[in-house]
């Protein structure tokens, strides 16, 4: 679903990117780890094709994004680290907006019970979003992603300033889209969350992907060493 | 994603207030423009009534007196004011030359600040050139006329300002853009839509009041369907030519506070600096003669045709044998030598006004060369012809005022020449005037801001051609 070979991106004599190759299958959630500057948010967007690759390509089902733009986007659905939508919009009117524009066109129903998916409380549907907490407004989010039957998600720390209960209900509602098959790569500085939620993880420093793991097979302390090890704090942490 | 767009747009609009504040400024306006144009209109028909009335008045009393003279009844006048000699009447009971207003004239004051709007040609005076000069209060024209054009030319632009200058910019401001640019639409289309979104709004705002206003101060706008057709055109072409420059300035600059003043210097650079510009250029290329040395010539040449009333006058019987036939000397008075003056000095200072009145136009056809390039000057220009306050309606007076003035003196030359007398019978066959409205196309406007408005959106499509989303959503 989510594919990229050799992608590079520069920026003068600074490389965002070096030769990032990714596959994210259907049902799998990629979290890419990294510190700031280790270029997960440039490979978003260059997968949203908010930016032109340098040189190598980026797929989104097959797609490629660049020569595609607008049909790769068909599928994706993008969640940024602070969601914003219109404020004098209700949470109801914001859904049927964003998917009216991306060409769907669900009844009243349909976009309440993508908003019940979403794990958005009942009282919250007709409110205007401008009083939306960050969670509720990631929530309107996943909503839109629902509705768009999105079969790609990526996401760019989404769970960043979120508290740890909202935090856990974003993790579970990735849970939930995993099992329909949706394929996800979600960048983040959370090690923990990423380890709950991730089916992969990987490791980015200076643009390039240092490490991948399966999920599965690395418990949170060995996630945090090797995270550690590859941001060179070898010698504090020892 | 039009429907959306539409559906959503106005939801907002609404729910900002934006809708109702621009309805009450918009109201506010055209209402306070309506009575002050309105008002202006009044003033100028009790003008022209009153000088006919007064016309009328006088001409009820020299019947009166003529027919007193030819019942051979004594009447109490001095035997210069008696209305049986041709000159007297000539003189002393003109007819009024009136330009009327038209049917939108409230809408546009134009020249109407700087022209009195009638004319008492007389058989002698100023008549020659007919001073057309006459000034209402300086700081009325300093600050101009708060009239329906003012406020569609200088004010309107402002409003679509406040209106569309941040469409995009205020997205991403807000970071809503970055979730609308992960939806499978182009940015640009999506800026578009809009755009005309909004237009499309504010036109329904800005048609209803108009006509609305117009309604309720009875200003009649259904009597002249194409001249009301004709108003509305020209109003969305400007508008429509304000919305293709916010999209420009929404694709090619950035942040919501550079849009502003790159809205702002484009507004005083096509409403203030660049019509002030053609006009400075015009007087430039083509000046005018001085008016004082042009009078002064004028003068030179009256003193020197009164010295030789007598030769001129011997040359003018020579000219005109009908009337030598009934000359004597005796019978001739200062009448005979002045009109005969009058008449070779016409033809005299031709050349010398003639000359002034060609560097007028050159420069009028310089400032309508290049009038395009201000669509304010355009549209100001067709609302003044659409109100009848044109400067080349003003010409069209002027030129059928000299026309009637020369045709009132000839009317008592054959009385003059012939010593024959003014008598009642000969009231009827008087000269009258009667202005006719010239035929001005206003819409040649329309195509013309239409076709600028189209490069202008597509110049914004092409600017912006190779520039990525990454590049709009990262503008600042």
């Amino acid at each position: 679903m989510i594919t990229t070979n050799d992608l590079t991106k520069k920026y003068g004599g600074h490389i965002a990117l070096d030769n990032l190759n990714l596959n994210v299958k259907e049902g799998e959630i990629y979290c890419l780890l990294g510190a700031n500057g280790a270029g997960k948010t440039t490979t978003i967007n260059l997968l949203l094709g908010f930016i032109e690759p340098t040189s190598g390509s980026a797929f989104i089902n097959q797609l490629n994004v660049h020569e595609n733009p607008k049909a790769t986007k068909q599928f994706l659905a993008y969640i940024p680290e602070n969601l914003m939508l219109y404020p004098s919009l209700t949470a109801v009117e914001n859904l049927d907006y964003f998917s009216g524009i991306a060409g769907k066109k669900p009844t009243t129903t349909a976009l309440k019970g993508f908003l019940e998916d979403a794990g958005l409380q009942p009282e919250a549907y007709d409110k205007r979003t401008s009083t939306f907490s960050k969670g509720m407004r990631q929530k309107v989010g996943i909503a839109i992603a629902l509705a768009k039957d999105a079969k790609v998600l990526l996401l760019d720390e989404p769970t960043s300033g979120l508290d740890p209960k909202a935090s856990n209900e974003f993790g579970n509602l990735l849970q939930k889209l995993r099992k329909k098959g949706v394929a996800t790569l979600m960048a983040t500085h959370d090690l923990f969350r990423a380890k709950e939620v991730a089916t992969h993880i990987g490791i980015m420093k200076g643009g390039q992907l240092k490490q991948q793991f399966m999920a599965d097979d690395i418990s949170l302390s060995q996630l945090e060493k090797a995270y550690l090890n590859t941001m060179d704090y070898k010698e504090t942490v020892s | 994603m039009l429907r959306p767009n539409f559906k959503y747009e106005l939801k907002q609009l609404l729910r900002s207030n934006w809708l109702w504040l621009l309805c009450i400024i918009l109201i506010s306006l055209f209402s306070f423009a309506t009575y002050n144009g309105l008002k202006k209109v009044e003033a100028r028909e009790a003008l022209i009534a009153s000088a006919k009335a007064k016309t009328q008045e006088n001409d009820t009393k020299m019947l009166k007196t003529l027919d007193s003279l030819e019942q051979g009844l004594e009447v109490h006048l001095k035997p210069w004011d008696l209305p049986s000699d041709p000159i007297v009447v000539g003189s002393d009971h003109p007819r009024v030359a009136a330009m009327p207003a038209a049917d939108f004239t409230f809408l546009a004051t134009g020249q109407s600040d700087l022209f009195a709007h009638y004319k008492k040609p007389k058989v002698y005076g100023g008549g020659i050139i007919e001073d057309f000069t006459e000034m209402t209060s300086p700081v009325q024209l300093l600050f101009g006329s708060f009239d329906l054009a003012f406020v569609i030319v200088f004010l309107l632009p402002l409003l679509i300002i406040a209106f569309s200058y941040n469409v995009l910019s205020a997205e991403r401001e807000s970071g809503t853009l970055r979730l609308l640019a992960a939806q499978p639409i182009g940015i640009r289309t999506w800026v578009l839509q809009k755009l005309l979104i909004r237009f499309f709004w504010l036109s329904v705002l800005v048609l209803v009041s108009l006509i609305g206003v117009l309604l309720v101060f009875k200003a009649d706008p259904f009597t002249n369907i194409s001249g009301l057709l004709g108003l509305l055109g020209l109003v969305l072409v400007y508008m429509l030519f304000w919305f293709a420059l916010a999209f420009l300035v929404n694709l090619w600059v950035g942040s919501s506070a550079k849009n502003a003043v790159a809205m702002l210097g484009l507004w005083i650079g096509f409403v203030l600096l660049v019509p002030s510009m053609l006009n400075q250029l015009g007087t430039t290329i083509y000046p005018m003669p001085s008016r004082t040395l042009m009078i002064n010539e004028l003068r030179a040449r009256q003193a020197d045709a009164t010295e030789r009333q007598d030769e001129i006058l011997d040359n003018y019987l020579r000219d005109h044998p009908e009337y030598a036939v009934n000359d004597t000397t005796e019978t001739r008075n200062f009448w005979h030598g002045y009109m005969a003056s009058q008449n070779l000095l016409r033809d005299e200072i031709k050349p010398v006004t003639d000359r002034y009145n060609a560097q007028l136009k050159k420069q009028q056809r310089w400032v309508n060369r290049f009038k395009w390039l201000s669509p304010a000057v355009t549209i100001q220009e067709s609302l003044n012809k659409l109100a009848g306050t044109a400067t080349s309606d003003y010409e069209n007076y002027r030129e059928q005022v000299l026309a009637f003035s020369e045709e009132w003196r000839a009317h008592f030359m054959p009385f003059l020449y012939n010593n024959q007398k003014f008598a009642k019978a000969d009231y009827p066959d008087l000269p009258r005037f009667e202005y006719q409205k010239q035929d001005q196309s206003q819409m040649a406007s329309i195509p013309m801001l239409l076709l600028i408005s189209l490069v202008l959106f597509g110049l914004g499509f092409l600017a912006s051609r190779n520039m990525k989303s990454g590049g709009i959503l990262n503008q600042a």
